[in-house]
C-alpha cells in the first residue's frame, strides 16, 4: 500500500533546518531511537524529522512512538504511523519495564505541558513525570545499547523569569513556590532533571537535558490555552483578538521544524549531564504578535487590550537564552516568527477542511 | 476605558425574586433602559442560569431562546451576559444556543469548591472565541486560600476574569478585603465581585472589594435580586462617582433604568426582612428565600430555624430538595 507523503512545506522547512546538521546526526543512521510521550507535539515533530532523514538522505534510523495511545497516531497522521520503519506502542511510561532491543537513542518527551490538565489534576501529572522518569531511567539502566538519552524538560523549571532579564540562560536557577498546586508541573520536571543527573551519576547513564520555551506551527492544537494558539484561532474564525493586561507581556516562539533538529542534535551531540534551552531568543510582546497575527488574514481583526483603564500589571517574560546551544553545538534559529505564524495557521486551516 | 467594569444581572438575579417569571416585555424595557445607560454588561436569564428552568428549582416564564432574543434586540452598546452552571446547562444544547443567539460573555459558575467542573464550558466558550469568567459561588464557605486555588483552576482553564459571589450575602467587609486581596495578589485576570444584602452590607462589602482591587462588580437595580437583593447598581453607581471612581455610566441614565425597573419589572422592592438576616447569618443562599417562605409555611416551621438548620448542613445551590427534608425533620421534632 502506497503511504501518503510527507506534508510539502513540512519537508522543504526541515530541509531548510536539518541541512546545516547532516554530519553531526550521522550517528543515528542505522540506529533505533526511542521517543516516550511520542505521539504529542514534540514526538509528532521527531517524527516527522526521522522521517524525512530517512526519505531524503537515508539514514534508515528505526524509530518506536510510546504513548498510552499510541495506536490512534497512525490514524491520524498515516504518513508517520504506518511507515514499516516506525513502531507505536501503547505504553504509560510509568508502567515502561524495558527499552525496546537495540534502542540507542531515547528522548522522553512523556507529560502534557497543558496548563489546564496542570490544574485539574496535579498529582497526576507529578506522578508522570515523576514515576515516568523514574521508571525510564531504570530500565535504561538494564539497557547494554542505550548511546544517550535526551530528557525534555521545561523553561518552567527557572519560575517567573525577571523583567529585566532579557533572556534566561541554563545558569539562573530561578524561584518556585512549592506550596502551590500551580508549581505540580516546572517541581516535577525540576525532579526529573535532579533524577537523570543521579542516575547519570551513579549509574553513568549519559543523559542531556532540552528546556523548552514556547513554540508555534503545525500539529499545535487550537485549542489549547496559550496566547498564540488562541490569537490564530480566533484570527481564523475572524473574532477580536484580546489580550490581558496592557499587552506588553513578551514570549518568544520557535518554529517546530528549528525544534526538532535542535533535539536531534542534542541527542546525539549533547554534553552528558548537560542542559540546553531550546527556543527562539528574539521575544515580542503579546500586543505586537497579535498585530502580524491580525495582519495576515484578509478582513480587518480589531485587537482589544484590557477593558479596565487601571489594569494591575500582569506582564511576564519568557525569552531563552541559547547562546549555549550556539557556542557547543552550533544550533541556531533558521525561521522567524512570521513564517512560523503562517504555517500554523496554514496547517489549522487544512486540518479544519 | 472604565476603572470599574459593572455587570448589570438585573434580569437574572432578579429573576430569582419573581420566581423565574420576567417576561420579553420587561427584558426588552430594560435592556432598552441599560444600553441608554451605558452599562456595560447586562446578563439575563433564568435565576440559576442557562438551562435552569425546571421543577426543582423553578419554571422560567418564557425560555432561554426567547429570553436572550428580547435582549440582544435592545441592547447595541452594553455586552449581552449570561450564567452557567455546568450541569444545568449542557454544551451541546445551551452553550451552542447562546453562542448563535449573539450572547458576549459566559460566566461560567459553579459551587466555591467545584472548579474542575467548569472546565470543558470555559475551554469551549474560549474556543468560540466568546469573552469567558469564571465565577465561584457561596464563596464563603470555602478559606481564602482554597478560593485562591479554585480561581487559579479557572484561569488555568482560560477564565479572562474570575468572580467571587457572596450568594448567601453573609461577608462583612473585612472578610471580602481579605479573600479579594488574595486572588487579587496570586491571579494575573481580573478579580470580581457579587454581593447580596442580607445583612445590610451589599455596598460597603462592593466598596470593600474595589478597594482591595476588584476591578468587577455586580448590582443591579434596586438591588433586584435573591433574597434581600444585590448591591444596588445605582447606588453603587453613585457611591463609585463620588469617589471618582470611573464606571463609564450615565449617572441619570442607570437612576432612570433602575426607575423603569421598579415601575415595570419589580413587583416587590427588595427588603431585609427576618428570613433574609437569618439566611444571612446561616450561610444559606439568598435563592432559597422563597422556597423556605413557602415551605415554611406550608409545614408550619420557624422559617429562622429552618434557615439554621440548612445553614448547618451546608446546603447548595441545586440542593433546594433538601428544604422540604428539612423541614419534615423540623416538624417532627416539634411533636
Amino acid at each position: 500500500m502506497r503511504l501518503p507523503s510527507q506534508n510539502e512545506s513540512i519537508t522543504s522547512d526541515l530541509n531548510c533546518a536539518i541541512e546545516p546538521h547532516l554530519s553531526a546526526l550521522a550517528p543515528l543512521r542505522n540506529s533505533e531511537l526511542l521517543v516516550t510521550g511520542g505521539t504529542g507535539f514534540v514526538g509528532s515533530w521527531v517524527a516527522e524529522a526521522v522521517a524525512y532523514l530517512n526519505d531524503h538522505h537515508s539514514f534508515e534510523t528505526r524509530l518506536t512512538l510510546q504513548s498510552p495511545r499510541a495506536s490512534q497516531f497512525a490514524r491520524r497522521h498515516p504518513h508517520l504511523g504506518r511507515r514499516p520503519e516506525f513502531q507505536l506502542q501503547d505504553i504509560d511510561v510509568r508502567n515502561l519495564l524495558e527499552l525496546p532491543r537495540q534502542a540507542a537513542w531515547v528522548i522522553h518527551a512523556a507529560a502534557s505541558p497543558d496548563a489546564r490538565q496542570h490544574a485539574s489534576d496535579p498529582t497526576r501529572i507529578i506522578e508522570t513525570i515523576v514515576s515516568g522518569t523514574s521508571a525510564l531511567l531504570k530500565a535504561a539502566v538494564r539497557s547494554s545499547d542505550i548511546r544517550r538519552i535526551l530528557n525534555v524538560s521545561s523553561g518552567l523549571v527557572y519560575g517567573a523569569q525577571p523583567l529585566q532579564l532579557e533572556r534566561v540562560p541554563e545558569t539562573y536557577f530561578g524561584s518556585l513556590d512549592p506550596s502551590s498546586f500551580t508549581a505540580a508541573y516546572a517541581e516535577s520536571k525540576r525532579l526529573a532533571e535532579t533524577l537523570c543527573a543521579s542516575y547519570g551519576s551513579q549509574y553513568r547513564l549519559p543523559i542531556s537535558t532540552a528546556r523548552m520555551f514556547a513554540f508555534v506551527g503545525p500539529y499545535q492544537m487550537l485549542d489549547r490555552p496559550w496566547a498564540v494558539n488562541n490569537f490564530v484561532r480566533d484570527a481564523i474564525q475572524g473574532s477580536n483578538l484580546r489580550i490581558h493586561g496592557d499587552g506588553l507581556t513578551v514570549r518568544s516562539y520557535m518554529y517546530p521544524a528549528d525544534m526538532a533538529t535542535w533535539l536531534l542534535v542534542m541527542l546525539v551531540r549533547g554534553q552528558d549531564g548537560s542542559a540546553y534551552n531550546v527556543g527562539h531568543p528574539d521575544g515580542v510582546t503579546l500586543l505586537s504578535l497579535a498585530e502580524k497575527i491580525a495582519g495576515m488574514r484578509p478582513k480587518e481583526i480589531r485587537i482589544q487590550t484590557d477593558v479596565l483603564r487601571e489594569a494591575r500589571s500582569i506582564r511576564s517574560r519568557f525569552v531563552p537564552d541559547v547562546a549555549k546551544a550556539g557556542r557547543e553545538l552550533g544550533l541556531s534559529a533558521r525561521f522567524d516568527l512570521d513564517t512560523s505564524i503562517r504555517r500554523m495557521m496554514d496547517w489549522a486551516t487544512s486540518e479544519a477542511c | 476605558m472604565p476603572d470599574i467594569l459593572i455587570s448589570d444581572p438585573t434580569l437574572r438575579d432578579g429573576n430569582h425574586a419573581v420566581q423565574h417569571q420576567l417576561n420579553a416585555h420587561q427584558i426588552a424595557a430594560y435592556c432598552m433602559a441599560a444600553d441608554r445607560a451605558g452599562i456595560p454588561v447586562v446578563e439575563v436569564g433564568h435565576g440559576n442560569g442557562l438551562g435552569a428552568s425546571s421543577m426543582q428549582v423553578g419554571e422560567s416564564a418564557i425560555d432561554d431562546a426567547t429570553m436572550l432574543r428580547a435582549a440582544r434586540e435592545h441592547l447595541v452598546s452594553s455586552k449581552l451576559a449570561v450564567h452557567v452552571i455546568p450541569g444545568f446547562a449542557t454544551i451541546k444544547r445551551d452553550l451552542a444556543l447562546a453562542i448563535d443567539l449573539g450572547v458576549d460573555v459566559f460566566r461560567i459558575g459553579c459551587h466555591c469548591t467545584e472548579a474542575d467542573i467548569t472546565q470543558r464550558h470555559i475551554s469551549h466558550c474560549r474556543q468560540m472565541g466568546k469573552e469567558v469568567y469564571g465565577v465561584l459561588m457561596m464563596s464563603h464557605m470555602a478559606s481564602p486560600s482554597l478560593l485562591r486555588d479554585e480561581a487559579l483552576k479557572m484561569q488555568s482553564y482560560g477564565a479572562e476574569a474570575v468572580v467571587i459571589m457572596d450568594s448567601a450575602g453573609t461577608y462583612l467587609p473585612d472578610q471580602v478585603t481579605e479573600r479579594i486581596s488574595e486572588l487579587v495578589d496570586r491571579l494575573g485576570v481580573p478579580i470580581g465581585f457579587h454581593a447580596h444584602n442580607n445583612l445590610g452590607m451589599a455596598i460597603a462589602n462592593s466598596l470593600a472589594a474595589v478597594k482591595a482591587g476588584a476591578q468587577i462588580v455586580d448590582g443591579t437595580a434596586r438591588g433586584f435580586g435573591a433574597g434581600a437583593g444585590n448591591a444596588q447598581l445605582e447606588v453603587l453607581v453613585a457611591v463609585l462617582h463620588r469617589l471618582g471612581i470611573d464606571t463609564g455610566i450615565d449617572l441619570y441614565g442607570v437612576l432612570d433604568a433602575a426607575d423603569l425597573a421598579e415601575r415595570e419589572i419589580i413587583p416587590k422592592l427588595p427588603t431585609i426582612n427576618s428570613v433574609s438576616v437569618v439566611s444571612g447569618l446561616a450561610g444559606v443562599f439568598s435563592g432559597f428565600s422563597t422556597h423556605v417562605s413557602r415551605i415554611s409555611t406550608e409545614y408550619q416551621v420557624d422559617p429562622r430555624d429552618l434557615f439554621f438548620e440548612l445553614g448547618r448542613r451546608g446546603v447548595v445551590a441545586g440542593q433546594e430538595d433538601v428544604i422540604i427534608e428539612v423541614a419534615i425533620q423540623l416538624q417532627r421534632s416539634k411533636r
